[in-house]
């Protein structure tokens, strides 16, 4: 049997296909253009699948109603825009200490604050990195064409449940609105792909989930089990009561940086478009793109090509944590390097950070609307 | 056929929207790729409403028609025809409602303009404001010869509740009928 089925469809009702078909079983939302249809998706979805899908009476309330699903054990969604997440900074600051997983999509519009509400934008890429203070490692990936609408999603849900922390799915207006074919798993392939979170089955009098290896995330028991332990946005002990004893501290929040940063390779995921065939050469282009905006990368690439003019493609999945090394490779490798965002320099200074180069070209658009095919021709022509 | 891009406009609740989630489904339909994206303004109800269809035989890429590319246009609202006609390329389409879009004198040596009530045929004709969208349907079908009928019909009607299949296959037939008579009186 096929373990793959063609769906004409829009990347927002992708979103929340994905999340029923991995397991997700409760949605606390509110909506907001443009990830409304995600919402309004999943009322029809999740009640014929013995779920429940919420409309709360704000953003915050939904995030919180989420993450108390979270706790109890369920599988749990929350869709927003930028507004939405500024609003959800302070819950999901407390669902990261608390350890409970949750994804999080994000269908990006322009900002700051209410911004340009039915128009294209990538302006969250850095504030899904640090959405609420203190230090704690973001999970963030990023949908670039339909199909990934539901793939993304589902694997957030995987994750969520290996590191134990909200995961942050960006898609943007114009993915999020698209509509046509997309190529995604079947529901069956989901399924058998799911692992669930871990759960502790010795002696209740044995059990204290945040005590864990040095890089392994906290092991919460479903509720109403015959566990007994405590959540709380504080320094927490083993058992999850506050504690200020300085090496309990120090070692809870050094953990929630280890069980990220030393398992990226679980997390890192990129497609490398047409750069099998780069060699170092001058004159050869490397455009680092993410989200709707690669789609016009990969045709600027077709023009280019066609052209005389060597150029591909490198898009980061996962934006947060970044892929360092491979984005070190390619920038090592090929001197001309363009990074186009809808937005200012945003994942640019990432891609500096990471390649210890201040001479990386970019396209940047705020004002609401797609960068087009055209453009990127365009910038390569003038800056290489 | 390779690429078709057309571009459908109004304001926001005529119902634009639909007519190109039909292509597209008719193109996937063929074995073909089709995509649909709309931009609308945060003023849902009112606000210029522009959608772009690209129907290819090779995988679509860029979501939007390229400004410049378009073949075919079809506008119910000034606002929204004035805003986007420059998509449209030299010498291609377009078809605007008389009563409700006003093309210049200038417009009408850049592109071959055909008038047809779209929203008055819907109205009083089919008796249903709401089969506009499939009006436009059948005229872009009509004059770009995009999809084959049957398919693009079967589809439409996939995508409409059963109670209104005879209005949308009327509609379908007299948004035909009016491109026709439109194109006979051009040629």
């Amino acid at each position: 049997m096929a373990d793959t089925r063609e769906v004409i469809s829009s990347g927002n009702h992708l979103a929340a296909l994905a999340s029923a078909d991995a397991g997700c079983r409760f949605m606390g939302g509110y909506p907001i253009t443009p990830s409304s249809e995600v919402i309004e998706q999943m009322s029809d979805l999740l009640p014929k699948r013995g779920g429940s899908c919420i409309q709360m009476e704000d953003e915050i309330a939904a995030v919180a109603a989420a993450i108390g699903a979270g706790m109890a054990g369920h599988r749990t969604l929350t869709a927003t825009s930028g507004p939405g997440i500024s609003l959800k900074a302070e819950n999901l600051g407390l669902a990261q200490m608390c350890e409970v997983p949750l994804v999080v999509v994000n269908v990006m519009r322009g900002g700051p604050s209410t911004g340009l509400p039915t128009r294209v934008s990538q302006g969250d890429v850095r504030q899904a990195k640090n959405p609420s203070h203190g230090d704690y490692r973001s999970i963030t990936l990023c949908a670039g064409n339909l199909s990934e609408c539901y793939t993304e999603v589902v694997r957030a849900f995987n994750l969520a449940d290996r590191f134990m922390q909200p995961v942050f799915v960006l898609l943007d207006e114009t993915i999020g609105h698209m509509h046509g074919k997309a190529i995604i798993p079947t529901a069956e392939a989901v399924k058998a792909g799911i692992v669930p979170r871990k759960q502790f089955d010795g002696a209740p009098e044995d059990y204290h989930p945040y005590e864990c290896e040095h890089d392994q995330p906290a092991v919460l028991n479903k509720m109403f089990t015959g566990y007994r332990y405590h959540f709380t946005g504080l320094h927490h002990d083993k058992n999850g009561f506050p504690t200020e004893e300085i090496e309990t501290c120090r070692k809870l929040i050094q953990r929630l940086e280890d069980k990220v940063m030393l398992h990226t390779d679980e997390l890192e995921l990129n497609e490398e478009f047409m750069l099998d065939d780069m060699t170092g050469e001058e004159g050869e282009v490397l455009i680092i793109a993410y989200g709707s905006v690669s789609l016009a990368a990969k045709e600027s690439i077709r023009h280019l090509r066609a052209a005389g003019i060597k150029a591909g493609l490198f898009r980061p999945l996962t934006l947060w944590p970044s892929p360092e090394k491979a984005i070190k490779k390619y920038t090592d490798m090929i001197k001309n390097v363009l990074c186009v965002e809808l937005n200012i320099r945003q994942y640019t200074e990432e891609v500096e950070r990471v390649s210890s180069r201040l001479d990386i070209q970019g396209l940047f658009k705020v004002n609401g609307r797609p960068i087009s095919p055209h453009e990127i021709v365009s910038k390569v022509k003038e800056v290489f | 056929m390779s690429k078709t891009l057309m571009r459908f406009t109004g304001v926001g609740g005529q119902g634009v929207l639909l007519a190109g989630e039909i292509f597209a489904a008719a193109k996937i339909a063929t074995g073909g790729e089709g995509l649909k994206t709309a931009t609308y303004t945060s003023q849902v109800r009112g606000g210029p409403t522009v959608v772009d269809i690209q129907l290819d035989d090779q995988e679509i890429y860029y979501p939007y028609a390229n400004d410049g590319e378009i073949g075919f246009m079809l506008s119910v609202a000034n606002v929204s025809y004035n805003s986007f006609k420059d998509g449209v390329q030299p010498g291609g389409t377009i078809v605007v409602d008389p009563n409700l879009v006003h093309p210049t004198d200038e417009d009408r040596k850049m592109w071959k303009i055909f008038e047809i009530p779209i929203i008055t045929i819907a109205k009083e004709e089919v008796g249903n404001v709401i089969t506009q969208s499939v009006v436009a349907l059948a005229i872009a079908n009509t004059m770009m010869n995009a999809i084959d009928k049957k398919t693009l019909v079967d589809t439409m009607l996939s995508k409409v509740p059963a109670k209104v299949h005879a209005a949308n296959l009327k509609a379908y037939d007299l948004g035909e009928k009016y491109a026709l008579e439109a194109m006979a009186k051009i040629a």
